[in-house]
Formats: C-alpha cells, structure tokens, sequence
C-alpha cells in the first residue's frame, strides 16, 4: 500500500462547535491507483488531501505513505516527502507572482537549481500542458486557467510517486481538461499513483481503471 | 537527488539574493533609511571616542598638578613670586611658571592657544619640530608654532610675522620652529614662546603667569602634595591630573550621552517600524511560505532564506553605515562638532582618528541587525512552522 489512512479525523472549530471536517477515514492505496474522490463543496474532501499530503496534522488517526507515519517523524523528513514523493495540485493555482512560469516549475529541485537536464525537463512538462511559449512570463501575465496548468506541470518536476490533486480541472475549458486528464492518463500509466479530487463526475468517466469515492459530510464510503 | 549542506546553502542564498531584488524598491528603501540610522549613531560614538581618546593625549601632556589663582570664583593671573613658597615642600621635582592663554585673529576668525614658558624649560622639553632654525633657547621674539596655525596665518615659509597686544599696537615674531606632525594631537592650534613675550603679547604685569605647572616625583604623593599647597595658599584652586581628565569625561559624556539616548531612541523607532512592517507577514508573503511547504522546504530552509534576506539588508545597512560614519568622522566629524565641542574653533585636524572599539560595534550590531533579523525570521518561523496548509 503506497497511501493508508486509519481512522483519520480533523475537526475544526466554528461559531463554538466542533465540526467534524474529515470523520474517521480508513483508506488505502495501491501503488498505480487512480483513485478519484467525489463529493459536494464542503464535505471534508480539501481537508482529507492535506491530511494525506501531510500538511495538516489529524486530530487523531494516522497517515502512513509508503507504510511510514507522517507525523511521527521530524520536519525533515515530511519535507522528504512532500518534495520527493508527493506531487501537489491545489484548487488555487499556487503560483510564486515573482517567479516566471519555468522559474516556478524548478523551484522544487531545491530553490531552482538549474541543472541542464532539470531546465529540459521543466521545457518538457510546460510543453505537456501546452505552455512551452509562456516559460519566460510571470503568473500574472497568464489567465487562471494557464496558471492553473503551470501548477499541474510543477507537480510532476520531481517525478513523484503519488500526485494529490485537488481539483485540478476545475477553472479549465473542456478541451485543456482533456488534455490535461491525458497527461495525468500517460504519468499513471506509468506507475504514477493519483488521488484526484473532483465535484465533476464527468472525470472520474473518463478514466476507465479509476477507483470512486465519495465523501459526504466527512464520511468515506468507496463504490464497488 | 540527495543536495549537500553548501550547495543548499548556496541555492538558498541565490534565492535570497534574486527575491531580494524582486522586491527591489522596498528593500532598497528600508537600506537607505537603515544605513542614515546606523550611520548616524555610530557617527556619533566615533566622534565621542575619538574625542575622548583625543582627551586622554591632551592630559598626558598635562602636568601632574596645576596651580591657578582664583579671585571672586574667576582664575586670574598671579605673581611668579609663589614659586618660593612651593620651593618648600618636599616631593616636587619641577616647577615651571606659564602663561596659558587664547589669541583670537581677527583676520582669520581663528582661536590659537599661547603658550609662554621660561626659555630654559622649552630648550629642556625638546619639543619635535620641523624645520628647526634657531637651536638652543627660543630668544625673545621667536615662537614655535602647530603647522596648523602656520597654514592658517598663511605664512608658507615666511618667517616673520605680527601679533597685536590688546591696545591693538603691533607686536613682531618671527618663526623659530614648526612642531613635527606627530604632536600635532596636543598642539593643534598652539603658539609657543617664552614668557616675556606672553606678557608682552597680552600685556599683562611684570612676573605675572596664569598658571605653575608642578611635576611630582613620586605619582602617589600627587594628591598629597596638592592638598598640602592648597592648604598653604587658600586663594588658589589646585587641579591633579586625574580630576582634569574627570572634568572632561564628565562633559564629553554628558553630551555625548545626552546625544547617544537621542539617536538610539531613532535607532529604537527605526527597528519598531521594521519590526512592524516585516512582523506583519503579508498574505502574499504567508502565501509564498505555504507554498514553499508544500513543495518540500523544510522549515528551517525557509528560515535561512529569511535569515539570508534580512541579514544581507541590515548586514550591508551596517557596513555602509558605519563606513560613511568613519569617513565623516575621519574628515571632522562635521554633523556632530557643534554638539560635542562649542568651544573649540580650531582643531582642524584634532579629530582625524576615529576609534571604533568592538563594544561599540556590539552595541550597535545588538541595536541594529540582531533586532532586524528577530523581525523577520521570529514571524516566518511561526508561519513556517504551524501552518503548513495555508495555501488551501
Ligand atoms: N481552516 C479551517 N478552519 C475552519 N474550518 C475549515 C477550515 N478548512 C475547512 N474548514 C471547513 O471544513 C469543511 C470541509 O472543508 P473542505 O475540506 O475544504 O471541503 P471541500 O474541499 O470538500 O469543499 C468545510 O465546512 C469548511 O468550512
Ligand atoms: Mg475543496
């Protein structure tokens, strides 16, 4: 199992209640998964990536990525793996401003090193989301929809194990969806194990081998 | 892809280096205003030290006890003829009768301090000079003066030249020795000559001096032996060495205190605001630290980033500060003289040795960068270290 979640729980506070986000989750992924979490706006399914991701610490429940507990190892090595294993995608297109489009891909290889081979594949991944022309622009210079892109390509920059992608087509016009759903098709066909994120059943169609889950107010409950 | 410590290192700081210059502006601002503080502060506490070593050469030159006369509270001159009554006590090596006074020239807005002693005693001091003409006794009429006070008279190599006694009817010397630069501390703007001519010059009685330096034998027995003329003459006021050098630290650091508790008050402001602005992490700047997260910096890269940013600002503050500070201070210290030194109207080249001690450069480096960088890194620290999802 490349991802296990047991009995995963985060609660946040609102208006003095404890409100259950993510509700005693149990999963597990296989290496080469396409697992595609479906749910309403709302029902925990943010907050469960994070907690995968090792981003937000759970209320109680663990993670193991690759059979090792995020949280009970140091900050070192949870920076391990958000750098090397991890590949994140998130709602928000989360771009530096300062940094140009390939600046931002090859800040994951340690504050943008530039090594020959890692410029090449950055132009390789920005001419997989069909942006090799906008290497040179600023996050500013492009529509959210190109941001959003730029995004998908820094994800794959370490060649991760597993990408989380938190709605990745969400702001996309149909065709680049499908473009981008192709690059996401070819990585996994690799070996790439995914865990996508959508309100857009349509996604989950397209991908024959995906496994589909639903989220509803916190609870997991997976589809035979 | 496992990156050594230094290359890390270097990458961080490559990073630093290009996000400091992409907030150009704003950095550039907070190192102006930066450099003009630190600039000033230590400006300042040269200058203060400066003048204070400057102090302690003055008074290494002075004479272990110095006996002036004082009527209604006021120094006035008195007769040469006490030197008989010093005769008498046991320990004083030397006496030596003075005329110590200040000669304004008009033509030059310029204060020289004269100095008139026995000709014995000057040919005894052996004063380093330059250019010396007469050997032996200085004669009636020849004078040795600072190079200073020749370049202000604009004498070149002109030897004669006039003083006025106070009826404004003209008195004539005649340079017999210039003091060598090496002495130029103590005798930056002094004329020295002998005794009569003193009198002449500011037309005071026969036998009158304004002062009689004394020069003890045993350096313990100065308070002694103080005490002991005191008590002999009443109308005098009998000042040590040591209780001169109190008097001028007590008025240098008065001033120079009074001066310090402002600027490090603008020091103290200028690392509030800093603190303010760079304390209060903006939503873009949260935003890149997230981002940073979850990519796989760990947190302490991102506080060597900040580290690196905020020490490569306030690090080149400091320099460019007190760099400017030392050339100030070197070329006079003109910011500060009226504050420190309204008495003084020549001592061009009085103040030409900026001395930086390292705890002044501890003080300032604990009010200026150490400040700073908290600032910066206190907040990225927090930031970095809670919320590792404050980009979603
Ligand atoms: N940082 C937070 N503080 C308080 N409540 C939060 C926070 N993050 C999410 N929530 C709440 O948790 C619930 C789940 O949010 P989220 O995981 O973002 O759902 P989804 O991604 O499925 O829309 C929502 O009700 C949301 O308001
Ligand atoms: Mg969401």
């Amino acid at each position: 199992m490349i991802i296990q979640c047991k009995h995963l729980t985060k609660s946040y506070i609102a208006d003095n209640k404890v409100f259950k986000a993510v509700d005693d989750v149990n999963l597990e992924i296989a290496n080469g998964d396409f697992a595609v979490i479906l749910g309403h706006s709302g029902s925990g399914k943010t907050t469960l990536l994070s907690l995968v991701g090792g981003l937000t610490r759970p209320d109680s429940g663990d993670v193991l990525i690759l059979g090792k507990g995020n949280w009970s190892q140091g900050d070192k090595y949870l920076s391990t793996v958000r750098n090397k294993t991890i590949g994140f995608i998130f709602q928000f297109a989360s771009l530096i401003p300062t940094l140009t489009a390939k600046e931002n891909l090859l800040l994951p290889l340690y504050f943008g090193s530039d090594s020959r081979a890692d410029r090449e594949q950055a132009m390789v991944l920005l001419d997989e989301v069909g942006l090799a022309d906008k290497a040179n622009s600023f996050p500013a210079q492009l529509s959210g929809g190109q941001q959003r892109r730029i995004a998908i390509a820094r994800a794959f920059m370490n060649n991760p194990d597993i990408i989380l992608a938190d709605e990745p087509t969400g702001d996309l016009d149909e065709e680049t969806e499908n473009d981008i759903l192709q690059v996401f098709k070819t990585f996994n066909a690799k070996g790439m194990t995914f865990v996508v994120v959508t309100h857009n059943s349509n996604l989950a169609a397209t991908q024959e081998n995906a496994r589909i889950m639903h989220m509803k107010n916190g609870k997991m409950t997976e589809s035979a | 892809m496992q990156i050594n410590p230094f290359q890390r290192q270097c990458n961080i700081l490559d990073y630093a280096l290009s996000s400091l210059w992409r907030r150009k502006l704003k950095n550039a601002g907070i190192l102006v205003i930066f450099s003009l503080v630190i600039f000033l502060v230590a400006s300042f506490q040269l200058l203060t030290r400066s003048l204070l070593g400057t102090a302690d050469e003055i008074l290494a030159f002075a004479p272990d006890i110095t006996l002036q006369k004082l009527s209604a509270g006021r120094q006035v001159d008195m007769s040469e003829a006490r030197l008989a009554h010093l005769a008498g006590i046991f320990g004083i090596a030397e006496t030596m009768p003075r005329i110590w006074g200040y000669y304004f020239d008009e033509t030059n807005g310029a204060n020289y301090t004269v100095i008139g002693l026995a000709e014995e005693k000057i040919a005894a001091a052996g004063f380093p000079l330059t250019g010396q003409e007469e050997t032996g006794f200085l004669k009636r009429g020849g004078v040795i003066m600072s190079p200073a006070v020749r370049d202000n008279m604009g004498l070149g190599e002109r030897r004669a030249f006039s003083l006025f006694r106070p009826d404004l009817s003209q008195v004539s010397f005649r340079v017999a020795g210039v003091f060598s630069k090496e002495t130029n501390l103590v005798s930056g703007d002094t004329i020295l000559m002998c005794l009569e001519d003193a009198r002449d010059l500011f037309a005071l009685d026969d036998n009158a001096v304004t002062d009689i330096a004394i020069y003890v034998t045993n350096p313990l027995e100065i308070d002694n032996i103080a005490r002991k003329i005191a008590e002999m003459m009443p109308d005098t006021r009998v000042l040590t060495r040591s209780q001169i050098r109190k008097t001028y630290q007590a008025v240098f650091g008065w001033r120079s205190g009074f001066g310090s508790i402002c600027l490090l008050s603008a020091l103290a402001s200028f690392v509030i605001l800093a603190w303010d602005k760079a304390s209060g992490l903006s939503q873009e700047e949260k935003r890149e630290i997230g981002i940073l997260k979850f990519l796989g910096f760990e947190t302490r890269d991102i506080l060597a980033l900040r580290f690196w940013e905020s020490g490569l600002v306030s690090g080149l503050a400091l320099v460019i500060g007190l760099t400017l500070a030392y050339i100030h201070v070197a070329s006079g210290g003109a910011l500060f003289q009226p504050i420190l030194l309204g008495w003084s109207v020549l001592r061009p080249e009085l103040f030409l040795t900026p001395a930086l001690q390292f705890s002044d450069f501890l003080l300032l480096f604990s009010f200026s960068v150490l400040p700073y960088l908290a600032a910066t890194i206190i907040p990225a620290w927090r930031s970095a270290i809670i919320r590792a999802d404050t980009v979603i």
